[in-house]
């Protein structure tokens, strides 16, 4: 170290003015676990010498993500292991039972203990082992060193820092490199770093103009520089150090660092399995377009940056699980009892009267009649021990392999939730939260990416009162579905044309057939409209095939690839002119280029709601082409022709309410005089200095007017496939879904329509900052004054809608109730006065729209419902900016299969697609959830009704604390002979098919009511448990008081091997008789754990006889030779289930669950019938009879909303703003960035 | 090698991340739906009554068939003046001095075909203490050389130095009182006192070379004496006492009468009556009783048998009528309760 410290000191000042000059950009996108404060000073690195750095020790390459190793296996393992309270209070029982004070030998519960504890160490060795071949794989990849002068293959262990590398293309980085050289010109790379950040794009590193030469082996070894950098730290976009080459200093930045591969160590640091197969598909975050480069070592191993940001997500208990806990201490709480009243029985008992007991005047403390007191204290302890099997000690880790075989084997081999585009099947990433995935109530859903695809495809225009297009949306396919027809996919027309952003039919409009229509030429303006006014750039050849389109939001693209395909093919911008090449033209097939100056461009922004241009025609004619929301247009036209706006409006209605977007389309003639006269005063109000917005927004409203309707757009926001019908489905069941979206209202609003979240019956509260005195506020700029602005009238709409709310509650048959609320008036809607009005407010609601809302505030609402109702939540999303949601809720899911692994990596549950959820709650949560509430009560009342027979017995043994039964029998009744067929159940009860449970959600609500485990079930389970025992003791004791027909009697092992007996056969026949379905491992496992009794007894007490014990000695044998063992084992666990049998009977005849009613319904329906059958499609309609039919599915009355909804620029990257880069974009930069394209350094063609 | 770099195998097979079909893992093994039904309730109800019923009369008139003379007599067999009070009773008994004999006398009521089993009963009598249950040396009892095995013993261990054998407080404590009989004045019926005991104990448990060592040799006598020339595995009496008895009501076999006896015949029985149990006002009896197929007097079975069997039948009778009443809730959509009362959702 003292070398270290020596070139450290000398060489500090130099590091720190390198930190200066380095710009410590810190991104709040993308940070996994808290920054840690960098630790004080730095390392230098002599790069390509390893002698120089041998004097460091830094670090090596290997890493080791095991928990244990050999040595430490044990000792840490088990120390894990006691960390449970239920092995810890094990142990102790274990340890009290090796005094004297204890009735039972060790045996009783150090078996059962190790048992568990060998169980769950297996399971740990297993999982470490798994984790270790993951590393061993990963520390013996191979990579390029440099070494002498040529590269020689080592494994990544041995790599070391200082180290010059040689990565090639889509190989990984096997630490974090200071990138020194690449193939490429100009010394850049290309990555992908998807998987950090889900952006697909490839980022760019740029090495330092200095080392772009250390490329060839003989020229990088020549490379002698020394790198000063931070120490290693946790921070992924930060990086401090300096590079001394030929005695400069060259500031180095994160441009320069290449990090080691982030999801192959994230994997491994969240312990997933098959990481490097994962990591081997196409996923991988590494080098692309770049034949190699060359980079020398900074960190490695442990010490790399990702490494270090090792993600500590707390992991999850389920509800159910903490209500267990509540069930155990009451267990404690009634074993304290049992104690308490058997210590003061043994207290008052013991007495010398009994001189058989040899109570002399030195006796023990435990019963000397002297001390009562003493008496009473070591006798609780024993009876504490005799007890102990109240508590199940095997329950927690039967749970866990229920569990485990749950997700391992059901949810993740499901093949319904197998998505076979992506290939992704669905994954549970832990195993802790099956069963709450069945009492889920509230649903968090992010937008983009989740419920849609975002994919904004042209659907349907309605031109000159005339609708266009043939296709369903999934609402109307909903709608109809639901309504009992069956609408198969629509059939497509030949030589349909699809491409993004175009999934339009109508052979109409389509190869120029539009001249046919009653009205081309509106056809011609409403095509023309589409061509120029947009702020679209494109981009690539100028052929229709190959050009795409730079818009800043997909729906412009939408709408000029439309454009494009109708005929009118915009193909080039210039900053003053729009080229369209035009096939309009008379004569088929003949193609004209027609260039539009534009005048100017009236930006679209969400006061404004539309966007103008106004263009010049090649011939002169000035035209201003509008397009934008109904209600502002429709305010703008010229007071003709009525009848063209009804039909356009109800048309706009028709396509609100099918989830589509619309957008009005409208022009207007000008003068060329009125033209000028307008174009002074956009002028002048352009280049004024104050209120320069206003006066622009001003002026346009001058010319905006008058405007001619030409038609309508429908674009559908393409949503993922079956959300609308897995949502309906949902709210069938009783969840509510919120979504939570950083879209803008409208937007929001929109797919809440066209996921059948919101619609026309509902009554909506909408709270938006968008109101004019808010805006008013702004624009006076005070931030306090508009704070206090916005939060008095959230207040008001708080107050005011909450009364209404709770007005509608009371009536019978008011409206469901939707409340729309946007990011702003969140902020201060979760201000702790407001909290609880919003949240009394919500729950009241149906759906909830959260819109504009930053990650964080996700995470707020999710925790607000998860705390302040305590309600169980679910937040599902797919992108980094769903993390904090997803954490925050209950049970997160993430949606896998695209790119971006945050969500997923934070998630408990991945899924590929949002209509999986049905399959996930309905079927695997609920069924988990029954099956995991069976289990527990089942174990509740298996070691109640064990224990209680003892209970019952120690009244009669003078409260002596004596155990009723052998040794053996209580050591093993818990682990052998009633532990399987109670797994069995867990795994594979179902009480009504899969099928059933999609068919009738609501069966889900008995999960949010937590029907099954509740108060009255669990007491009910505790007055049978109370009920058995007592036919079990009395029963055996007071048959056996007689004597056997050879005239000899039974002593008490005798009695005590019947009544266990019987008890064995009852407890696993009771399991029999609460299973909902029985297959033949049930019969297997209950017959085997009874067999396995009797083989145990056989054995027992004919050959093994213990040293110590041999009371068993021959007894079963004997008690089999008397008629009295038969009578008494037909008729004792008959006598003891005939309760439960009448109860369930009666139960289930006068106060049936749902579950029970729809089993009775399809009782008599084969069992087999797959899944599969509902993705049956019958025979489909004709594309006119589905569009009829779903059409006359559709509400009659008139609705009010009419989707309007446009992701203008500067919304478009909402969530960047949100990170603080936020750059606002105006309209008029599209020319500048043309320019700018054209200068940006193209891509090298891939290798 | 299997690195990240090498992206081969891995990704080869496109298809490989589709899960496998199997019954197993789709939930879609083949199951029976057990449904409690009215009519599985009723038919239950009816089957077990039909089976119950004739077995619970059939245990019962056994169990009626056993002629069971029973005489409580540790009252009766102290002298009167010695009756009054609780110390007087156990100065009586403790004092070796006095005379123990007693006669009691019992008429047949019912012929009594041999074997006539010869039972004394104890009551509050808890030989199920954990102190009494394990103060024994199963390792002494069975073998010579584990004599000095006695740590379980205590307080009944050692007695002047030497381990006793056998040891503990249940053989210390062995029930003392004898019985012999005589039938219709001063014919004297034998008591077989052989095979008493169980087999296995003889067998196993009493080792056949243990002898009785400086057994009740202390200066408290807990209860009878071993001829210290029998083996362990000989004293049936001592095996029979020392299979403890589960409840603090208990019989023990004494021996046998192999002769019949007929109805009204009076059997004298002289015992001596030695064993205290008036310290801890325990109960003594002695018990004539004849066995049968379903061993001796036992009323209970039969009697549960018969009541399960009832209530069965009364159960099956009263559902058959609610059911033939009343319409079934089940099978009908419109009971489900998203049916039935339509929440605020």
């Amino acid at each position: 170290m003292r070398g270290w410290e020596k070139v450290g000191s000398s060489r500090s000042n130099l590091g720190r003015a390198g930190s200066t000059v380095t710009t410590n950009r810190i991104t709040s996108t993308v940070r996994l676990g808290r920054v840690e404060p960098q630790a004080p000073g730095h390392r230098n690195i002599f790069c390509n010498d390893r002698e120089a750095n041998f004097l460091v020790r830094f670090k090596g390459n290997s890493i080791s993500t095991t928990k244990y190793n050999v040595l430490t296996f044990l000792p840490k393992g088990l120390f894990e292991q006691f960390r449970r309270v239920a092995n810890l209070y094990f142990l102790t029982i274990s340890i009290l039972s090796t005094t004297p004070i204890s009735p039972v030998s060790p045996i009783t519960n150090v078996v059962p203990l190790s048992l568990v504890l060998l169980v769950s160490l297996i399971k740990e060795a297993f999982e470490d082992w798994k984790r270790f071949q993951n590393d061993m794989a990963i520390n013996n990849a191979s990579i390029d060193v440099l070494q002498g002068q040529k590269w020689v293959e080592i494994p990544w262990k041995k790599l070391q820092v200082g180290d010059i590398v040689k990565v090639k293309q889509d190989g990984f980085f096997p630490a974090d490199l200071l990138f020194l050289a690449s193939t490429n010109a100009d010394g850049v790379c290309y990555i992908e770093t998807a998987n950090l950040d889900g952006e697909t794009n490839l980022k760019i590193r740029k090495a330092l103009e200095k080392t772009w030469d250390y490329l060839t082996p003989d020229k990088a070894s020549e490379f002698k520089g020394e790198i000063q950098c931070e120490q290693p730290n946790n921070s992924l976009y930060t990086f401090t150090g300096n590079l001394i080459i030929q005695k400069q200093t060259i500031p180095l930045t994160p441009n320069q660092v290449l990090l080691r591969n982030f999801v192959l160590s994230v994997m491994l640091e969240k312990r997933m399995p098959r990481a490097l197969e994962y990591c081997n598909g196409e996923k991988g975050c590494s080098l692309r377009n770049t034949e190699y480069i060359v980079g020398a070592v900074i960190f490695t191993g442990h010490e790399t940056k990702v490494m270090m940001n090792s993600m500590n997500v707390p992991s999850k208990r389920s509800t159910l699980e903490r209500k267990l806990d509540k069930l155990i201490l009451t267990l404690f709480g009634a074993l304290f009892l049992m104690c308490l009243i058997g210590a003061i029985g043994s207290a008052i008992f013991i007495n010398r009267k009994y001189f058989y007991l040899g109570l002399t005047a030195d006796v023990e403390d435990q019963f000397n009649p002297n001390n009562r007191f003493m008496v009473f204290i070591l006798t609780f302890l024993t009876l504490i021990t005799l007890y102990s099997t109240i508590i199940p000690i095997s329950l927690y880790v039967s749970i866990e392999m229920i569990k485990f075989i749950q997700s391992t084997q059901f949810i993740n081999k499901d093949l319904h939730m197998y998505h076979a585009e992506t290939n992704t099947p669905a994954s549970a990433r832990t195993s802790n939260l099956n069963e709450e995935l069945g009492q889920v109530e509230y649903i968090f859903s992010d937008k983009t990416g989740t419920l849609t695809r975002n994919l904004m495809e042209f659907f349907k225009c309605s031109i000159g009162g005339e609708v266009y297009g043939t296709g369903l949306t999934e609402i109307e396919r909903g709608a109809a579905q639901r309504s009992g027809g069956n609408v198969g996919k629509a059939q497509k027309s030949p030589g349909l044309i699809h491409e993004k952003g175009f999934n339009f039919d109508d052979a109409r409009l389509m190869c120029g057939a539009w001249r046919n229509e009653p009205n081309p030429d509106t056809c011609k303006e409403f095509f023309r409209c589409l061509a120029i006014c947009h702020t679209v750039l494109p981009e690539g050849e100028e052929s229709p095939e190959k050009i795409t389109y730079q818009a800043a939001s997909p729906d412009e693209a939408a709408l000029v690839t439309a454009a494009k395909i109708f005929g009118f093919f915009f193909y080039r911008r210039t900053p003053t002119m729009v080229h369209v090449r035009e096939s309009h033209v008379e004569k088929m097939g003949k193609v004209e280029d027609m260039s539009y100056e534009i005048l100017n461009v009236l930006e679209f922004n969400s006061t404004r709601k539309r966007q103008s241009v106004v263009c010049r025609y090649p011939n002169g004619r000035i035209v201003l082409y509008c397009k934008g929301a109904d209600t502002v247009i429709y305010e703008r036209l010229a007071d003709v022709g009525n009848e063209l706006k009804n039909i356009t409006r109800e048309h706009l209605e028709q396509f609100g309410s099918a989830g589509l977007r619309t957008l009005c389309l409208a022009y207007r003639d000008l003068s060329s005089s009125l033209y000028e006269s307008w174009n002074e005063k956009f002028i002048q109000a352009k280049s004024s200095l104050r209120d320069r917005e206003k006066k622009v927004d001003e002026v346009a409203e001058l010319i905006e007017k008058e405007l001619t309707l030409i038609g309508c757009t429908a674009i559908e926001d393409k949503l993922q496939e079956g959300v609308p019908s897995c949502i309906e489905t949902l709210s069938r069941a009783g969840i509510k879904i919120w979504v939570l979206t950083g879209d803008k209202m409208e937007t929001a609003i929109n797919i809440a329509y066209a996921c059948s979240l919101i619609n026309n019956d509902m009554k909506q509260f909408i709270i938006s900052s968008e109101t004019n005195e808010i805006r008013d506020a702004e624009d006076r700029g005070d931030q306090v004054e508009v704070a206090r602005i916005i939060k008095d009238s959230v207040k008001k709409d708080l107050k005011k809608y909450l009364e209404e709310a709770q007005h509608y509650l009371r009536t019978v048959s008011g409206p469901k109730l939707a409340l729309i609320i946007d990011g702003k008036c969140l902020m201060y809607a979760l201000d702790p006065s407001l909290r609880a009005m919003l949240l009394n407010l919500s729950l009241n609601c149906t759906s909830v729209v959260c819109c504009r809302v930053s990650p964080l505030q996700k995470a707020q609402v999710a925790s607000l419902v998860k705390k302040g109702a305590r309600k169980i939540t679910l937040s599902i999303g797919d992108g980094a900016n769903d993390v904090s949601m997803i954490q925050a809720a209950h049970v997160g899911v993430g949606i896998s299969g695209l790119e971006g692994m945050q969500a997923v990596m934070a998630s408990d549950f991945a899924i590929a697609q949002f209509r999986f959820l049905s399959d996930l709650l309905l079927v695997h949560g609920r069924w988990s959830y029954h099956r995991i509430c069976k289990v527990i009560t089942y174990f509740f009342y298996k070691n109640l009704t064990f224990t209680l027979t003892q209970f019952w017995f120690n009244f009669q043994t003078g409260f002596s604390g004596q155990r009723f039964y052998d040794d053996w029998f209580q050591s093993l009744y818990n682990v052998i002979f009633t532990a399987l067929p109670v797994v069995i159940l867990g795994l594979f009860d179902k009480d009504v098919s899969a099928k059933l449970s999609k068919m009738y959600p609501e069966l889900y609500k008995e999960g949010i009511r937590n029907a099954f485990f509740k108060k009255r079930v669990v007491g009910i389970w505790a007055f049978f448990s109370f009920y058995q025992s007592l036919v079990f003791y009395y029963f055996v004791s007071t048959s056996s008081s007689t004597s056997q027909n050879s005239g000899k009697m039974f002593g008490l092992w005798d009695v005590s091997t019947m009544a266990f007996t019987c008890a064995v056969v009852t407890v696993n026949l009771r399991l029999l008789l609460m299973c909902n379905s029985i297959t033949k491992w049930h019969y297997v496992s209950v017959g085997g754990s009874i067999l396995a009794w009797f083989l145990f007894i056989f054995v027992y007490s004919g050959f093994l006889i213990p040293r110590d014990q041999n009371n068993e000695f021959f007894v079963i044998y004997v008690l089999m030779s008397t008629i009295y063992f038969y009578l008494t084992l037909l008729l004792v666990p008959i006598a003891a289930l005939f309760g439960d049998f009448v109860f369930q009977g009666v139960q289930r005849w006068f106060f049936p669950y749902d579950y029970q009613i729809v089993q009775e319904i399809h009782r008599h329906e084969p069992e087999h019938s797959s899944r599969m059958e509902l993705l049956e499609i019958g025979p489909p309609l004709t594309p006119d009879e589905a569009r009829s039919y779903a059409i006359a599915q559709l509400p009659r009355e008139k609705s009010r909303h009419t989707g309007f909804a446009f992701d203008s620029p500067g919304y478009e990257s909402f969530f960047a703003s949100q990170a603080g880069v936020y750059v606002p974009q105006k309209a008029w930069d599209v020319a500048r960035r043309a320019s700018m394209m054209r200068s940006r350094p193209k891509l090298p063609p891939k290798s | 090698m299997a690195g990240p770099s090498s992206a081969a195998a891995g990704s080869a097979d496109r298809n490989s991340n589709r899960p496998k079909y199997s019954q197993f893992s789709q939930q879609e093994l083949s199951a029976c739906q057990p449904i409690v039904t009215p009519k599985l309730v009723i038919t239950v109800f009816t089957v077990i009554g039909i089976i119950f019923i004739p077995l619970g009369i059939a245990s019962l008139s056994a169990s009626n068939d056993v002629v069971e003379i029973s005489d409580r007599y540790e009252t009766e067999c102290i002298p009167a003046e010695n009756r009054t009070t609780k110390d007087a009773k156990i100065q009586f008994i403790q004092n070796s001095q006095s005379d123990k004999t007693c006669t009691r006398s019992l008429t047949v009521p019912k012929h009594m075909k041999p074997p006539i089993y010869v039972y004394y009963q104890l009551d509050n009598y808890y030989q199920n203490h954990r102190r009494y249950v394990k103060s024994i040396s199963d390792q002494q009892l069975r073998s010579p050389g584990s004599e000095n095995d006695t740590s379980s013993c205590k307080p009944e261990n050692e007695e002047n130095g030497a381990s006793i054998v056998p040891c503990g407080l249940i053989a210390w404590s062995l029930f003392n009182d004898t019985y012999s009989f005589t039938r219709n004045n001063n014919v004297s019926l034998t008591v077989n006192k052989t095979d008493i005991s169980w087999k296995s104990d003889r067998e196993h448990k009493f080792g056949k070379d243990v002898y009785p060592k400086n057994f009740q040799n202390g200066s408290l006598i807990g209860g009878a004496t071993l001829k210290s020339s029998i083996p362990l595995s000989g004293q049936e009496d001592l095996m029979v006492w020392m299979r403890t008895a589960a409840m603090p009501t208990f019989r023990k076999l004494y021996g046998r009468i192999e002769v019949d006896l007929q109805a009204n015949d009076v059997i004298e029985v002289s015992l001596n009556n030695t064993y205290n149990v008036y310290s801890f006002n325990g109960k003594k009896s002695i018990v004539l009783s004849t066995a049968n197929w379903i061993g001796g007097k036992n009323d209970f079975l039969g009697v549960a048998y018969i009541t399960v069997g009832a209530i069965c039948f009364f159960l099956a009778a009263c559902f058959t009528y609610i059911y033939l009443k009343k319409p079934s809730r089940l099978q009908d959509p419109s009971y489900l309760t998203w049916n039935t009362n339509p929440g605020p959702l």
